[in-house]
């Protein structure tokens, strides 16, 4: 012990290899940490442009399907890539005159338009990260059975009445997400989506086809 | 001169290394709650997603049946419905790059049953007139890991109808 008291041996306070040791553990969950959260980003990121998207086809969905419940009569034409252009006639009840709602996809835009104003003006994001895309795939009306997976439907679209097949239809509309590599050693993601629904034009074979209403 | 005695040794308000170690392993612990619970919200998003697109392909099958029932009426055997039997129908994709992890459910009907009622009148063998036609359809999958012990989850959707002729 020297003169002024100072202690050069003492039990408390660190060793060396404790803090050694203890940077080493907590160098080790930052880096774990970081890691997964990085991972967890990117997948956040997927997931939400993912539900945006599945949002955003269900609800394209949703507005022709409840147009067509109504309709009186429906047109198709072909448009641009593989999609339809659709006119839907329907009877305006306040008015008693017959109108029209047009639906069709605009590519460029990547987005579907009713009387030439897009269905949902927040879809696609305007902000879209590095990389990111949508595309539409496919956007079409077709009669019962004319573009299905399914091998019972195809058959049983040839032994229904005329009458039938001419006022079932089917709408499918696909949509696609794209996420390109851009890092060296990442890849391209990509996922489509498919939503579909069979509406039944119920007026195309009633009187109110012809305006009458009462 | 004396030195001032110095203070930088005392025990009080320091942390020795077993409390760092244990207070590491709390945030460890915490963190992996957390991460968790974010795969949980997830993994709840995807089922909400499945169950939308249930209600859709059931939805889909009541339309086909009010439309043969409108203008193209069913036989008996079609009428008596195929809730044993059912369709299957892929529900979900998973994962894009491969099919093994897809998803697919089982779409059914159940007997169509006509709903009569005597103030529209009788028919010559004395039933009640029809009024209309109640439509029901069902559609069944499993989630991902669900036990095959547990039952499936299901979506029932029902319409009804009237002939064209009524």
């Amino acid at each position: 012990m020297l003169e002024n008291g100072t202690r050069w041996r003492r039990d408390d306070g660190w060793t060396f290899i404790e803090a050694t040791l203890a940077i080493v553990i907590m160098a080790i969950m930052v880096l774990g940490l970081t890691i997964v959260l990085m991972a967890f980003r990117e997948q956040l990121d997927r997931s939400w442009a993912v539900r945006v998207m599945d949002q955003y086809g269900n609800d394209v969905i949703e507005n022709l399907t409840h147009d067509l419940r109504n309709a009186t009569d429906v047109s198709v034409r072909p448009g641009n890539g593989n999609t339809s252009r659709i006119d839907v006639k329907y009877l305006d009840v306040m008015r008693r005159i017959p109108k029209v709602a047009r639906y069709a996809a605009d590519m460029r835009n990547v987005r579907i338009t009713k009387d030439g104003q897009p269905l949902d003006p927040t879809f696609p994001p305007r902000k879209l990260g590095r990389g990111e895309t949508y595309s539409i795939v496919q956007f079409t009306l077709t009669p019962y059975g004319a573009d299905t997976d399914n091998q019972w439907e195809r058959e049983d679209s040839f032994r229904r009445k005329a009458s039938f097949i001419s006022a079932a239809w089917d709408i499918k509309f696909k949509i696609s997400y794209n996420r390109a590599a851009i890092k060296p050693g990442d890849h391209n993601w990509n996922v489509t989506k498919e939503y579909l629904n069979r509406v039944y034009v119920r007026n195309k074979n009633l009187i109110v086809k012809n305006g009458v209403t009462e | 001169m004396k030195w001032k005695k110095q203070k930088w040794g005392e025990d009080v308000g320091s942390i020795d290394f077993m409390q760092v170690v244990i207070g590491l392993l709390i945030v460890g612990v915490a963190c992996v709650g957390t991460f968790q619970a974010l795969e949980y919200g997830n993994d709840q998003l995807n089922y909400q997603m499945r169950y939308r697109k249930a209600m859709s392909i059931a939805r889909s099958s009541v339309e086909y049946w009010q439309g043969r029932i409108h203008t193209d009426y069913p036989d008996e055997r079609e009428m008596a419905g195929n809730i044993n039997r059912g369709e299957e129908s892929i529900l979900d994709k998973m994962d894009p790059r491969t099919d093994v992890d897809d998803i697919y459910c089982n779409v059914s009907y159940g007997v169509i049953v006509p709903m009569r009622n005597v103030e529209l009148g009788v028919d010559r063998s004395g039933n009640p007139l029809v009024t209309h036609f109640v439509i029901r359809s069902r559609v069944t999958w499993m989630e991902p890991g669900q036990s095959p012990t547990t039952p499936p989850h299901e979506v029932t959707f029902q319409g009804s109808m009237v002939t064209a002729a009524l």
